[in-house]
């Protein structure tokens, strides 16, 4: 694929910590070392995360100055983030954005703008949502609203995808029955992944004979199901008294795994360790030899993965995207009901202390699935096909946004001619030849002149610096 | 590509591009209205039973208003119809206790309910004076604003669930809302009454009709069919004889509004029912079970 201009957009980026964040951090950094150039833009994080930075290796990101509203998610009102966008992209010669997540709105604003400059967009979905209640059946009109024109989706598991599809309506109708939908084709699924070298087990770590410790690494909340832990913990521990369990993470459940501790007199067992930072994860997780999930809803699971990577056992409740993530030999499921997650820790506990799980070849094999240049690739071929494709008219886009629906169509065809007049009021009053183009980008080769001691340079989010270079 | 089955697993390396399904795999673990249960129009017109109730009370209390307003209705009459109320929902609050659970201490309960009763008797009336003239300063025409809206929010938020006998159910806060509403516009309205007593007794029917007969009406609610409909129909039609008197525009409206929420209404929902398309996958948030 030709090296291509590509701007990441999210209102989830660092120095926020979180799945998206890395995912589109690490999905940056292979695609500048496979000859594209990447800039990311996002929100500011005022006092210190402001205006343009860059981090390594040769990351250009934008801080948008747009208040964050909550969860750092940003308003979304559909036409401010426009001047902020015409100028980025024009000056950085953007040809493709890549928006991250549903519940960003600069991403879903990025995907409405880009067409009035000529740049395809691909939309990566990274969560699972109902469709039940209020805030859903909102959010999910303006995902729909938002994809109705974009040219390629990616979603991160199968089960994802089935998700994204019904609520960005990304289907059309087979044969005569209503009913009877199929995908549409720019939808794919590439899964998320891991550097399996920051997982490495721990070949001096072993347990004192006759004890088997099961490590819990959640946001201690509801949605993790730390309901179920608190329910099995204590019945595991009267079973097993091999078993230790090492939990850590914070949230508001961390009362409730108090109160069961002191309840039940299990100090000597279960041991909190309090927030971990993402640098101590793997030291964490190579102290144990069962990996124990409880989530009520997982979109890929990434902390199963990082786990079975660092040679743990898994276990897990079997929701969303969690089945496919690995083969069934290197995990037990068990439904969300504590009886069941009962029996699948005494199915681990069984297999570990027979020593039929290897946590080396286990490491081996996970690195075998999941490879950051392996995604990368999947993914330069989405954009590969995205950029060859035919791009719509706007008389094809204003059709299309009106099919949205009664309500939902007007409006979204509104916002899209006024946002084609604001788009002529910015290009007559700030003219382009005013703008600061870029005209030297700081690459590979340039910086392993400047440096070749860092040629080799692995990158991850915990090494990641900034070097306060103006653009 | 033959031979290799497509397989939904992410680990795997298959030989298929990132945006293939198969036609049969692609929403196979979708199902659509798993907990359907289709209503039966009677159920409902039984269940909509509370709702009737209610909005007859209202009504009884808007014809009793305008009666007294006008002079055709003696306020004392009214008072002792309070009170002979109170006694008789007493009475039939302490039946339904006795059927349950034989174990209340009948005789302490009846001196808190008397003492109790008593205090707010007492309190109401030296107060009636005060309230009589809250609002001399306000026009009429905003106080029938003001009282519709608050009677309108009374409707709107006011608990119409069964409450099951014996549990002990912690109020909820829409609940507390709709009978301050309804007592608030009580107390506007009565402050266009001429004189003192006419007040006092208008404010004591308001609070039998807004702060205990709802009580009541959550425990009868439970028990048999028969008391409800009964109940239904004998409140209906004295909300209905009332304003007769008063006014057949007014009547042929409250009769309308009555029999629409008992018999139209359930029929609209049961048509509405079959565009219901609840979709459920993999996707949701579970339950967690915990026994």
């Amino acid at each position: 694929m030709h090296p291509t201009n590509i701007a990441m957009i999210s209102d989830f980026f660092h120095p926020n910590v979180g799945g998206v964040e890395n995912h589109i951090y690490m999905l940056s950094s292979y695609l500048i070392r496979r000859g594209h150039k990447v800039i990311v833009i996002t929100h500011s994080h005022p006092p210190d995360r402001v205006g343009v930075r860059w981090l390594l290796p040769c990351l250009k990101v934008y801080y948008i100055p747009f208040p964050a509203i909550a969860s750092s998610a940003t308003l979304p009102n559909f036409f401010t983030f426009m001047p902020y966008f015409r100028n980025i992209v024009l000056r950085e010669h953007i040809s493709l954005i890549h928006a991250h997540a549903s519940l960003s709105s600069l991403g879903h604003e990025g995907i409405l703008h880009a067409h009035l400059f000529g740049i395809r967009t691909v939309f990566t979905d990274h969560s699972l949502f109902g469709f039940a209640d209020a805030a859903s059946i909102l959010t999910n009109k303006l995902l729909a609203g938002t994809l109705r024109n974009v040219d390629a989706v990616i979603c991160v598991s199968h089960t994802g995808r089935e998700n994204t599809v019904l609520r960005g309506e990304l289907y059309h109708q087979v044969g005569d029955d209503p009913k009877s939908i199929m995908v549409n084709d720019n939808v794919y699924v590439i899964p998320n992944t891991l550097v399996a070298d920051q997982f490495q087990p721990d070949p001096d770590f072993v347990e004192p004979p006759g004890q088997i410790t099961i490590v819990v690494l959640a946001r201690l909340a509801y949605r993790k199901g730390i309901d179920l832990l608190v329910a099995t913990a204590p019945r595991i521990c009267e079973a097993f008294p091999q078993v230790k369990f090492r939990i850590g993470g914070d949230g508001p459940k961390l009362i409730e795994l108090l109160q069961m501790r002191e309840k039940y007199r299990l100090q000597d067992r279960i041991e909190l360790l309090g927030p971990v930072r993402p640098t101590d994860v793997r030291s964490v997780l190579t102290k144990g030899s069962i990996f124990m999930n409880t989530s009520l809803t997982e979109s890929f699971g990434i902390a199963m993965l990082e786990a079975a990577c660092a040679g743990l056992y898994v276990v897990s409740t079997r929701v969303g995207g969690v089945p496919e993530i690995l083969p069934q030999d290197m995990i037990s499921f068990a439904n969300p009901d504590a009886d069941d997650v009962f029996r699948a820790i005494e199915e681990a506990v069984k297999i570990v202390s027979m020593g039929r799980h290897d946590p080396l070849r286990a490491h081996a094999r996970v690195k075998s699935f999941y490879d950051w240049g392996a995604v990368t690739e999947r993914t330069e071929r989405v954009y590969d096909s995205v950029l060859k494709s035919e791009s719509r008219s706007l008389q094809e886009r204003m059709h299309r946004t009106m099919q949205l629906g009664l309500f939902a169509g007007p409006i979204y065809t509104t916002i899209l001619i006024v946002e084609c007049i604001f788009f002529l009021f910015l290009e007559h009053f700030w003219p382009r030849e005013d703008i600061d183009y870029v005209t030297q980008h700081w690459d590979d080769r340039n910086l392993t002149k400047f440096d070749s001691g860092q040629a080799d340079y692995m990158p991850s989010v915990a090494e990641a610096q900034d070097t306060s270079r103006p653009a | 590509m033959s031979g290799v089955e497509w397989e939904k697993a992410l680990w795997k390396p298959l030989p298929f591009p990132d945006n293939y399904i198969p036609r049969e795999a692609f929403l196979s673990s979708l199902r659509t209205n798993p907990n359907f249960q289709p209503y039966t129009y009677w159920t409902l017109v039984r269940l909509s039973g509370a709702i009737t109730q209610h909005l007859a009370t209202l009504f009884t209390f808007l014809a009793v208003y305008v009666l007294l307003k006008e002079g055709l209705l003696d306020s004392r009459l009214l008072i002792w119809v309070s009170i002979a109320c109170f006694i008789l929902g007493f009475a039939v609050w302490t039946a339904l206790d006795c059927t349950i659970r034989a174990q209340v201490d009948h005789r302490a309960r009846l001196v808190k309910a008397t003492k109790s009763s008593i205090l707010l008797f007492l309190a109401l009336m030296s107060l009636s004076p005060v309230l009589g003239t809250l609002t001399a300063a306000t026009s009429s025409d905003s106080i029938w604003a003001l009282s519709a809206f608050l009677f309108f929010l009374n409707v709107i938020l006011a608990d119409y669930s069964a409450r099951q006998p014996g549990l002990h159910v912690q109020e909820r806060l829409t609940s507390v809302l709709s009978m301050n509403a309804a007592i608030s516009s009580s107390v506007v309205l009565a402050s266009r009454l001429s004189d003192d007593l006419s007040v006092f007794a208008l404010i004591l029917f308001a609070v039998q009709l807004f702060a205990l007969f709802p009580l009541l009406r959550h425990r009868l609610q439970a028990s048999q069919a028969a008391v409800q409909y009964l109940l239904t129909v004998s409140i209906s039609i004295l909300s209905l004889l009332l304003t007769i008197s008063i006014s057949h525009t007014v009547t042929t409206i409250f009769a309308a509004a009555l029999l629409s929420v008992s018999f139209v209404a359930p029929g609209v929902l049961i048509w509405a029912q079959r565009f219901k398309n609840e979709i459920r996958g993999p996707w949701d948030v579970a339950v967690p079970k915990i026994n």
